[in-house]
C-alpha cells in the first residue's frame, strides 16, 4: 500500500529534487551558523587577537602585537591566582553540597507518597527568579542590622550574630550557602527525573532476590543514574566556575577579596580598568581550562554513549 | 525556487540588514562658539526638536532633575532623554560608548576623578569658547572656585560644568552631645568637654565613648540594641577611599605628589589607613564592612550610631530624616575633622561624539545655571553655585531638612581651597580611584595589614601608570 507521502510529495521532497541533500542541510543550518559565527566565533577570535596585543581602552585603545606578554603578566599576577583558588574552592564545596543534598532530596521526593507535585513545585521556586534578583534579597537576609538570619538566631537565644558578608572567614561560605539554595533544586529535579525514568524490572528482580536497600542503591540505582548525575555534575561545575552574578550582588568580591572569583576579577579588569588585553587573556585561559576539564570529565560519559550506540 | 529556500534566504537577508543598520554614526560637527540665544520653544513642534541624551545616575540625583529638564525643553526646541544608570555601572557604560564613539550619549555625568581621563582621551569637548561667548548665562565665576578647579579644569581648559556636589563634612547626633549625663561621663573619662569632634584624636575618643552594648544606658535610657560610636563606609566600594581622603590630605600628603610620583605608601598615607583600621573601625557597626554611604544613613536613622566620620554633605536630607525615625534625636552638621575632607562634584561634559554639541552645551549650561540650580536646591539637591548656597531662602527653619548643609558647604570650600588632590589632574585618576576602594577594604576586613595594603596599592598604581610616576597635568 502506498503511503500518503509517496502519493503527495510535500515541499521538502520537492526541494530535494532541485538540490543535493548536502546543500539542503547546509542551507537549513546556515541561519544558525551565521548567528553562531557572529556572536560566538567572531568574538572568540577577536579575543584571541586582543590577548596578543596591548589593549587598554582608555589609554590608546587596541594597539600593537606584544607576543606572549599578556599571558606572562597574567600568569605572574597574584590576584589572578588568588581568584583561581577562590573559584576552585567555591566550586568544590558548592558542587559537593549541591550534589549530595540534591540527590538526597530527589530520593525523598521519589519516595513520597502524597504531595509529590506540590513538593516539586516548591523545590523549583528558587530557580524561577534570576540569581541577580535573589542575590539582592539574600544580601538583606544576611544583613547584620536588619537581616532575618541574625534575627532568627537571636530569637533562638543564640549569642552568635555572624557578620555573614563582612567576615573574611564567613564570606565565601555565605556565597556557597546562597548557591546551594539556588541550585540544589536543579540537581534534585534532574536526579528525580532520572530516578523516575529507571526501568522497574531490575528493581523488582532484586526485591525478589532479597537484595538489601543499600545493595540495590550501590549496584542498580547509582550505576543506572550515573549518566544523568554526570551530566548535572558537569553542568553545575561549569556554572560554578563562571560564578559572577551571586558575587556581584552579594559581596562584590569582599569581604577583603575572599569571594573574588575569576570571572568577577575578569570583569574588573575588563570593565572597570578597561584592560581588554588582560581580560581577554584571562578569559581564554579560563576557557582552555574549562574545555580541558569538561572534556576530561565527559570522556567516560561519551565512551558509555558510544558503547551503547555500538551495541545498537 | 521553492518556498523553503526563499524563507532561508529571507532570514539571511534580515541578518545582513541588521548588520548594515549597525553602521557607526558620522563624526560630530564642531560646537559653535557664538553666543547662543535660546529659541522660543513655544512654537516648536515635537518633530522639530533636536534630540539629545544625558547619561546620569539613576535615583535621587536624576529624579530631582527631571522637572528642571522639562523647564529646559519648554525654553528650547530640544528633546532630552535622560538615561538613568546605576552609579556602579555608570563609568563603565559611558567609557564603552565613548571609546566606541557611538554618540549614544550627548552629555556625560562625570566624577571628579574621571574628568582628566575623559578630557585626555578626547571623549568630551572643551567648553571654554562656549563659556566665553555665553558668560552672562553661564556665570562660571559663581561656581565655588575650588570646586570649579578640581571638577572642570584640566590642562588649562574647562571641560564642562558641575551640577551636584558630594563634598564631605560630618553629621552627628547633636542630642547626644547636648545630654548632661553624657557630658559628665565623658568629662570624667577623658578629662575634657564632650563636643562634636574636630580632631582625629577627639574622634576616636568620642567614638569609643558612645560604643555601648545592648542594655547599657544612653541618655539615661537602656539601649534595646548595640550602639556604636561611628558609622563608616568600609565596604568594598570606592567610598572608603573618600573617607580616607580627608585623613591623607590632613597629613599634608596625597596619593600622587605634584611631580606625579606615587605617595600611597608614605608615612601620611599609612597613618591614615592604620588610624582608620585600628582607631575607628572597632567603634563602627559590624555592617561597616559591607556598606557604603546609604548603609551609614540607614544606621543613623535606625538609632545605631552617634556620628559619621567625614561624610558626604549632600546626604543631609537623609541625615535630617533621622529626626523623624529615631525618637529624641536631633542632628548636627560639621565641616569635617581637621577641616579637611573629600571634595568633588558631578560634572556634565559634552561628548565629542555628540551629533548636536551646541544643543548639548546649551543643556549643560542650563542645568548648571543659576535658575536650574536654585530649583534643584529647593528639591534638596546640593548645588555647586555660591549664590545659591548663600541664598537666604535656603537658610530658614523651613528649609532646614533639605538645605541646612549649605552654610557648611561654603565653609568646606573655603577650608579646602589650598588642598586640591593631584589625583583629579591625572588622566589615570579614574583607574587609580577605582583601584583604591577594594585594596583599602582588604585592610579594613583584616585580610591584610595596613602596611601590606599600601604596598599592594603602590604596586597597583605602578601597574596602572606604567611606572613609578603618574602623569599629573594641573
Amino acid at each position: 500500500m502506498e503511503s500518503a507521502a509517496t502519493k503527495n510529495p510535500g515541499p521538502a521532497t520537492k526541494a530535494r529534487r532541485t538540490m543535493s541533500d548536502t546543500w539542503y542541510s547546509i542551507l537549513l543550518i546556515a541561519p544558525a551558523m551565521v548567528i553562531i559565527l557572529f556572536f560566538a566565533l567572531v568574538p572568540l577570535f577577536y579575543a584571541i587577537d586582543v590577548s596578543f596585543r596591548q589593549a587598554d581602552l582608555t589609554m590608546g585603545g587596541i594597539q600593537g602585537f606584544v607576543g606572549l606578554r599578556n599571558y606572562r603578566e597574567v600568569l605572574h599576577e597574584a590576584y589572578f591566582w588568588q581568584s583561581v583558588r577562590t573559584t576552585v574552592v567555591f566550586t568544590f564545596f558548592a558542587i559537593v553540597i549541591e550534589m549530595g543534598l540534591g540527590i538526597f532530596v530527589a530520593f525523598l521526593i521519589h519516595g513520597a507518597t502524597v504531595g509529590k507535585g506540590l513538593i516539586r513545585s516548591l523545590v523549583i521556586l528558587p530557580l524561577a527568579t534570576a540569581p541577580a534578583v535573589t542575590g539582592l534579597f539574600w544580601r538583606y537576609l544576611y544583613d547584620t542590622q536588619f537581616g532575618l538570619y541574625n534575627y532568627f538566631l537571636s530569637v533562638l537565644g543564640l549569642p552568635w550574630q555572624p557578620n555573614w558578608l563582612g567576615d573574611i572567614k564567613l564570606g565565601l561560605w555565605s556565597v556557597i550557602i546562597f548557591d546551594v539554595w539556588l541550585w540544589m533544586p536543579f540537581v534534585a529535579l534532574i536526579a528525580l527525573a532520572g530516578l523516575q525514568s529507571l526501568p522497574k524490572e531490575p528493581f523488582e528482580a532484586a526485591e525478589l532476590d532479597g537484595a538489601s536497600s543499600f545493595r540495590v542503591l550501590r549496584t542498580l540505582t547509582f550505576p543506572m543514574l550515573t549518566p544523568v548525575l554526570m551530566l548535572v555534575f558537569i553542568l553545575r561545575t561549569i556554572d560554578c566556575l563562571r560564578l559572577y552574578d551571586s558575587v556581584a550582588t552579594l559581596t562584590r568580591g569582599g569581604p577583603g577579596s575572599v569571594t573574588e572569583t575569576l570571572t568577577y576579577y575578569l570583569y574588573r579588569q575588563g570593565l572597570v580598568f578597561f584592560r581588554m588585553d588582560y581580560a581577554s587573556t584571562m578569559a581564554l585561559l579560563f576557557m582552555y581550562a574549562v574545555i580541558l576539564a569538561s572534556g576530561y570529565a565527559l570522556r567516560p560519559l561519551l565512551a558509555r554513549l558510544a558503547m551503547r550506540a555500538g551495541q545498537r | 525556487m521553492n518556498n523553503k529556500l526563499w524563507s532561508v534566504l529571507s532570514l539571511l537577508a534580515v541578518v545582513a540588514l541588521l548588520g548594515a543598520c549597525a553602521q557607526p554614526a558620522p563624526p560630530a560637527a564642531p560646537p559653535a562658539a557664538a553666543p547662543t540665544t535660546a529659541p522660543a520653544a513655544g512654537g516648536c513642534k515635537d518633530a522639530d526638536r533636536v534630540p539629545i541624551s544625558w547619561s546620569t545616575i539613576a535615583g535621587f540625583y536624576t529624579d530631582a532633575m527631571t522637572s528642571i529638564v522639562k523647564d529646559f525643553e519648554s525654553k528650547n526646541c530640544v528633546k532630552v532623554t535622560i538615561v538613568g544608570i546605576d552609579n556602579a555601572q555608570l563609568y563603565d557604560k559611558q567609557i564603552i560608548e565613548a571609546v566606541g564613539k557611538t554618540g549614544a550619549y550627548d552629555v556625560y555625568n562625570i566624577e571628579t576623578a574621571e574628568k582628566a581621563g575623559f578630557a585626555e582621551n578626547g571623549y568630551i569637548l572643551p567648553m571654554d569658547d562656549y563659556i566665553k561667548a555665553n558668560a552672562d548665562k553661564v556665570k562660571y565665576d559663581d561656581i565655588a572656585p575650588v570646586l570649579a578647579d578640581v571638577t572642570t579644569k584640566y590642562k588649562g581648559k574647562i571641560w564642562g560644568l558641575p551640577y551636584y556636589t558630594y563634598t564631605q563634612g560630618q553629621f552627628f547626633r547633636q542630642d547626644l552631645f547636648d545630654d548632661p549625663t553624657e557630658q559628665a561621663a565623658f568629662k570624667a573619662k577623658y578629662g575634657y568637654d564632650l563636643k562634636p569632634p574636630t580632631t582625629w584624636d577627639q574622634m576616636t575618643n568620642v567614638a569609643e565613648f558612645f560604643t555601648r552594648k545592648k542594655g547599657a544606658m544612653l541618655k539615661g535610657q537602656p539601649l534595646d540594641k548595640d550602639f556604636y560610636g561611628v558609622g563608616l563606609m568600609a565596604g568594598r566600594f570606592q567610598e572608603i577611599q573618600d573617607e580616607l581622603s580627608g585623613m591623607i590630605l590632613y597629613k599634608g600628603t596625597d596619593w600622587l605628589k605634584d611631580d606625579g610620583s606615587i605617595a600611597v605608601k608614605d608615612e601620611g598615607n599609612l597613618w591614615a589607613l592604620k588610624f582608620y583600621v585600628e582607631k575607628l573601625l572597632p567603634y563602627a557597626p559590624p555592617a561597616a564592612l559591607t556598606v557604603t554611604y546609604d548603609g551609614v544613613m540607614n544606621q543613623m536613622q535606625d538609632c545605631q550610631i552617634a556620628m559619621t566620620a567625614n561624610f558626604f554633605l549632600d546626604q543631609w536630607p537623609n541625615a535630617a530624616n533621622t529626626e523623624n525615625k529615631c525618637p529624641g534625636s536631633k542632628m548636627g552638621i560639621g565641616v569635617g575633622i581637621e577641616k579637611t575632607t573629600y571634595l568633588g562634584a558631578f560634572l556634565m561634559g559634552v561628548s565629542s561624539s555628540s551629533k548636536h554639541p551646541k544643543e548639548a552645551m546649551d543643556f549643560v549650561a542650563y542645568m548648571a545655571g543659576q535658575e536650574a540650580q536654585t530649583n534643584f536646591a529647593r528639591q534638596g539637591g546640593s548645588t555647586t553655585r555660591i549664590s545659591v548656597l548663600k541664598d537666604p531662602q535656603f537658610n530658614t527653619p523651613e528649609s532646614r531638612p533639605k538645605t541646612a548643609h549649605f552654610a557648611y558647604l561654603l565653609q568646606v570650600f573655603d577650608n579646602m581651597k589650598d588642598k586640591k588632590s593631584n589625583l583629579f589632574y591625572s588622566p589615570y585618576g579614574a583607574k587609580l580611584y577605582n583601584a583604591m576602594g577594594p585594596i583599602y577594604h582588604t585592610a579594613a576586613a583584616k585580610e591584610v595589614t595596613p602596611e601590606q595594603a599600601v604596598q599592594t596599592l603602590y604596586d597597583e598604581f605602578v601597574k596602572i601608570c606604567g611606572g613609578e610616576k603618574c602623569t599629573v597635568n594641573k
